[in-house]
């Protein structure tokens, strides 16, 4: 069964979200998701160029405004 | 609703995504800033500045609450104390800085990702502070931020913006580690 890993990175500028979903990613198994939320929009931009540069499957999806979330299904 | 409709279709518009939506490319906002800078030397004299504006709102800030900084050595040059003197209002700087408050503003707004972000932790009070005020005395002795030293230095074909970058990263690399280490 996968995992389903949640942090909550509101309020936090970069480059903590990015970070923390690094270190997250590297705890979890292959087929776990992380679902990062985040308000800072460069984490937006950030984090998904690395997540995908790694090799994972990411989608963001506005939440609210001014809030996202990234998701992460690591490969 | 008419208005609700209204709004859905301009969320849908392309050129509203274009230019107001999604983030621009690096390479947009590099030819962007680099075009505007030349016209800020041009128009005012001064290549662009942002932190040595600052120092003069803090002094006016001083002045107007009876305070001198005639003896500062900051402000001792003739220069300076003229700028001081013609005050806010005939200071290219200050309405610049001001553009860039609003201007983030309106950005933020149009793209409706305006937030007012909550207060995490005490560690970040602690870091904002610190690190606001080892910025604004380390540009001051230094003459200069990341943008009037780093990249109008540079713009200028002056040695100094290239000295400036060498320090700035060696700091950022140093920075980075305590983030890590402290702050995770």
């Amino acid at each position: 069964m996968a995992k389903e890993v949640v942090i909550d990175s509101l309020g936090e500028a970069c480059p903590v979200p990015l970070v923390k979903a690094q270190n997250a990613i590297k705890e979890m198994e292959v087929g776990d998701v992380l679902i990062l939320q985040i308000d800072h929009s460069c984490a937006m931009k950030n984090v998904p160029e690395w997540a995908r540069k790694d090799g994972h499957n990411v989608e963001v999806e506005e939440v609210d405004d001014g809030e996202w979330e990234v998701i992460i299904e690591k490969c | 609703m008419a208005e609700e409709k209204f709004f859905n279709r301009v969320r849908e518009n392309q050129f509203y995504k274009k230019w107001f939506k999604s983030a621009f490319t690096y390479v947009t906002g590099a030819v962007l800033l680099s075009v505007l800078q030349v016209a800020t030397l041009a128009s005012t004299g001064n290549p662009w500045g942002v932190s040595g504006v600052f120092a003069n709102w803090g002094a006016w800030i001083y002045e107007a609450f009876g305070g001198s900084v005639d003896k500062w050595y900051y402000f001792s040059s003739e220069g300076a104390q003229r700028v001081l003197d013609a005050g806010i209002m005939n200071h290219p700087g200050s309405w610049r800085n001001i553009g860039i408050i609003f201007g983030a503003l309106f950005a933020t707004l149009m793209a409706s990702q305006f937030k007012i972000k909550k207060i995490k932790n005490k560690k970040q009070v602690v870091a904002a502070i610190l690190g606001g005020l080892l910025m604004g005395y380390g540009a001051r002795i230094a003459y200069g931020c990341n943008i009037g030293a780093l990249y109008s230095g540079i713009t200028s074909l002056s040695l100094s913006g290239w000295v400036f970058a060498v320090g700035m990263f060696g700091g950022a690399v140093v920075g980075s580690k305590l983030l890590v280490k402290y702050f995770m």
